[in-house]
C-alpha cells in the first residue's frame, strides 16, 4: 500500500512556513545567529524570531501552551491547512518532542528562585505528552494521539509509526512530525558535553567542533490512497521507505563503524524496494559534532560503497532542532524532490580526512531528484532513516 | 595520601552520580574507565575535569591527554599531590 | 500473539511469571542497589545509570532463565517501551546542577531522555533491532499489542515491551514482557490482570 504525503508544514530559524523555508534554502541564507533571549544571547542558535505571545497572535493560536507546543501548532496547522475532518477518515496525530514544556517550567522555576513565588498551574504544560495533546486540541478531534520521545530521531519515528498505522489499517490519515524549542536545559546540557560550537557550525567539515542548537517544528500529513479519494487532497510525495535500528554502542556517541546508521539506511532501502543507486540525495543527520559526521560518513561508504549520492546537512541553516529535525528535514526532502534542487551543506571548507567525502557545496537547481533519503540519529543509539519519492 | 584518596573517592561518587556506591567499594588501584573498571567513559572524563578544577584548582586543557591521570584513584591522587608541590 | 514471559520490579518486590525473585524495600534510598546485589549482577556500568535504566536492567536481568536462546539474533527483536513521566527525575537533578550548583553535569544530561534506558539495554545485550519509546497517560495494553503487531508485520520474531515509570512523587516500577508472534491468545486483558496483580500483591 502506498503512503502519500498530502500536507506539510514547517517553522524554524529559516522561515515561518514552507514557502519562506524554500526561499532561504535557495538563497543559501542561514538562520543561525547570536540569540536574542536571556538564555540564548551568548550563543549561536537557530531561533524562531517570535516570542510566545507573538506566535499565538501572529498565527492565530487559540490554545495556550509552552513554546514547544506553540511551534508545533504553527507547523501542524500549516500541514493540515485545507484538510477537513470526516467521520469515515480515521485521523491521528503522532508528535515527537524531547523538550516538551521545559521552557515554561524553566521560567517558573527561575521566578521561584528569585522571587520565591511561581504559578504552579503553568507546570501543567511540562509533560511531553501534554504538548501533543495541546496541538491536537488546537487542530480538532483525533481518533489517536500519541507522543514519541527518542531524542533526535523522535519526529522521524513518528513519521514511521504513522505510515505503519496506515498500512495496518488502524488509521486512514495521520499528522506526523515533531517539535522542540530552545531552552537553558538543552543549551547547558550540550555545552557540558563539549559538543557545542560557539561559532557557526560546520557539518562534515574537517575542522568541525560541534553543533548549534535550533528550534522549530515540522509535520507531514500522511494518507492512504483510499483516504485520498475521500479527502480529495493532491499528494505532494510518497513516503516509500522507513527504518529504525539500534547502534548499541554508547548513550550518546555513535560506534566508529556507524553500525546503527548502516542498519537503518540499509533497511529503509529494503522497505522502499529501491537499490542504493536510486537515491538522488541524502539529507544527512550531519550535526557537525566530530563523532556524528565521521561515523555517518563511514556509514555512507558502507551502504553506498564508491557511489555515495550527493548529500548535505541542512543543520547549518536551521541549527540542530533536536526532536523536530526529522520532521523539518522531511519537509526539506520533499521540497528537494518537487523543486528539483539539491540543497547545500553550508559553511564547508575541507573534507573529513578519514573519508574524503565532499558534500553539496552550492545549491544545485534543475537537478533530477526522484528519491531522497533522510537520516535522523538520536541519543541512545536510536537511528532512523526515511525515504521519500516523487509522485 | 590515604586521606586524599578517601576524599577523592567520595568526590568521584558525588560528581559522577554513582548513586549509592560507597567509598569502600572503590579500590585504589582499580581501573576507573573501560569494561574492567567502573565502566566510565569520555562523558565521565568531562566530570573529572570539573572535579579537579572545583575541588583542587587544577585546570586540564587537554582531556584526551589526561586519560592516564584518570586511570585510577592512585594515579589521580598522585597527580593532585604533584600539582600541590 | 503469545506471552513468552513477564517480569515486574516494584514496591512489592521482583517477580518473574508470578514468582518472587527478590524482596525490595523501596523506602530505602539504595533499594535498586540492593536488588543489584541480590541478583548478584556484575555490571559496573550500572552504578552511573539513571533510575529508568537501572529499573530496566534489573528487571531484564531477572528474566535470563526464561529467555529463548534466539532472542535478538539477526535483529529479530523489537523493543517497545513507554512511560508517563519521561525522564522527569533525572531532568530535575540536571536542572539543579546548572541552576543551583552552577555546574551543568554532562553525566546527568546524558540521561535526560527516556529512551537512553533502551540504549543501555541494547548495549548490554548487543541488540541492534528497532526500538522506540512512547509517552502515554498510563499503561495501555492495547497500545503495546498494536505496536507488537506492527513489529511482527515487519518480520520481527519477538517484541520486548516495558512500562518503566519513575515519577517525582517517588513511584517506581518496571513491567517487562516478551511477546512472540503466533495465532494464539488475545493478550490485552491478560497483561492488565498480571500488572494489577503485581501492583497489589
Amino acid at each position: 500500500m502506498d503512503i502519500f504525503v498530502s500536507g506539510y508544514g514547517v517553522i524554524s530559524a529559516i522561515g515561518n512556513n514552507v514557502h519562506e523555508t524554500l526561499q532561504s534554502l535557495l538563497d543559501e541564507r542561514s538562520g543561525i545567529k547570536k540569540g536574542t533571549q536571556p538564555h540564548t544571547q551568548r550563543f549561536m542558535v537557530g531561533e524562531v524570531p517570535f516570542s510566545n505571545e507573538e506566535l499565538s497572535a501572529t498565527f492565530n493560536l487559540k490554545t495556550p501552551g509552552s513554546r514547544t507546543t506553540l511551534l508545533g501548532m504553527v507547523a501542524a496547522k500549516e500541514a493540515f491547512h485545507g484538510h477537513d475532518f470526516f467521520s469515515e477518515v480515521r485521523t491521528g496525530l503522532i508528535s515527537g518532542t524531547s523538550v516538551g514544556g521545559m521552557d515554561v517550567s524553566e521560567q517558573e522555576y527561575r521566578r521561584f528562585l528569585v522571587d520565591g513565588v511561581c504559578d504552579l498551574n503553568r507546570f501543567s504544560h511540562h509533560s511531553s505528552g501534554t504538548s501533543t495533546e495541546e496541538i491536537a486540541k488546537e487542530l480538532g478531534h483525533f481518533e489517536f494521539v500519541n507522543t514519541i520521545s527518542t531524542a533526535c530521531s523522535s519526529a522521524a519515528n513518528a513519521i514511521m509509526m504513522g505510515a505503519r498505522m496506515i498500512r495496518k489499517g488502524t488509521l486512514d490519515r495521520v499528522i506526523v512530525g515533531g517539535t522542540d524549542s530552545l531552552t537553558s536545559f538543552t543549551i547547558s546540557g550540550f555545552r557540558s558535553l563539549m559538543i557545542f560550537d560557539e561559532e557557526w557550525c560546520r557539518p562534515f567539515d574537517a575542522s568541525r567542533k560541534g553543533l548549534n542548537l535550533g528550534e522549530g517544528a515540522g509535520y507531514l500529513v500522511l494518507e492512504s490512497e483510499h483516504s485520498l479519494r475521500k479527502t480529495h487532497k493532491k499528494p505532494l510525495a510518497k513516503l516509500t521507505g522507513w527504518s529504525n535500528a539500534s547502534d548499541a554502542f554508547h548513550q550518546t556517541a555513535s560506534s566508529p563503524e556507524g553500525h546503527g546508521a548502516v542498519l537503518s539506511m540499509s533497511k529503509a532501502l529494503k522497505v522502499s524496494g529501491l537499490t542504493a543507486d536510486k537515491i538522488d540525495y541524502i539529507n544527512a543527520h550531519g550535526t557537525a559534532t566530530p563523532n556524528n559526521d565521521l561515523t555517518e560518513s563511514v556509514a555512507f561508504k558502507t551502504v553506498f560503497e564508491t557511489k555515495v549520492p550527493p548529500f548535505s546537512s541542512t543543520k547549518a541553516y536551521t541549527g540542530h532542532t533536536l526532536a523536530a529535525c526529522g520532521g523539518i528535514e522531511a519537509v526539506i526532502s520533499i521540497l528537494s524532490i518537487n523543486e528539483s534542487v539539491l540543497f547545500p551543506n553550508l559553511n564547508h571548507t575541507d573534507c573529513i580526512a578519514e573519508t574524503g567525502l565532499l558534500p553539496i557545496k552550492r545549491c544545485r537547481q534543475n537537478s533530477d531528484v526522484t528519491h531522497v533519503m533522510s537520516n535522523s540519529f538520536g541519543f541512545g543509539g536510536n537511528n532512523s532513516t526515511l525515504v521519500f519519492s516523487k509522485i | 595520601m590515604s586521606e586524599l584518596k578517601e576524599k577523592l573517592k567520595a568526590q568521584i561518587i558525588e560528581q559522577l552520580n554513582l548513586d549509592y556506591l560507597t567509598v569502600a567499594e572503590i579500590n585504589d588501584d582499580a581501573p576507573l574507565f573501560g569494561e574492567e573498571g567502573l565502566g566510565l567513559d569520555s562523558i565521565d572524563a568531562l566530570e573529572f575535569i570539573v572535579l579537579l578544577d572545583n575541588h583542587y584548582g587544577i585546570k586540564i586543557d587537554d582531556p584526551a591527554g589526561a586519560r592516564e591521570v584518570f586511570h585510577s584513584v592512585n594515579s589521580l591522587a598522585a597527580f593532585i599531590e604533584s600539582k600541590a608541590q | 500473539m503469545k506471552l513468552v514471559y513477564n517480569a515486574y520490579l516494584g514496591p512489592k518486590g521482583g517477580f518473574v511469571n508470578g514468582e518472587r525473585k527478590c524482596v525490595v524495600d523501596f523506602s530505602v534510598k539504595q533499594h535498586l542497589k540492593s536488588v543489584y546485589e541480590a541478583l548478584k549482577l556484575d555490571y559496573p556500568k550500572f552504578h552511573k545509570m539513571d533510575v529508568l535504566s537501572k529499573l530496566l536492567i534489573l528487571t531484564e536481568e531477572m528474566t535470563q532463565d526464561f529467555k529463548p536462546t534466539d532472542v535478538g539474533l539477526d535483529d529479530n527483536l523489537s523493543l517497545i517501551m513507554a512511560n508517563h513521566s519521561s525522564s522527569a527525575l533525572t531532568d530535575q537533578r540536571f536542572i539543579e546542577s546548572y541552576t543551583v550548583q552552577q555546574n551543568p553535569s554532562p553525566s546527568l544530561f546524558v540521561y535526560t531522555l527516556p529512551n537512553i534506558a533502551l540504549g543501555e539495554l541494547s548495549i548490554r545485550r548487543k541488540w541492534f533491532g528497532e526500538n522506540s519509546f512512547f509517552i502515554c497517560e498510563q499503561f495501555d495494553a492495547e497500545f503495546f499489542i498494536r505496536q507488537c503487531r506492527h513489529a511482527f508485520l515487519l518480520g520481527n520474531r519477538y517484541t520486548l515491551c516495558a512500562w518503566i515509570e519513575a515519577d517525582v512523587r517517588g513511584n517506581e516500577e518496571c513491567f517487562l514482557f516478551l511477546v512472540t508472534d503466533s495465532d494464539e491468545e488475545k493478550l490485552e486483558e491478560l497483561l492488565i490482570h498480571i500488572l494489577n496483580t503485581y501492583r497489589n500483591e
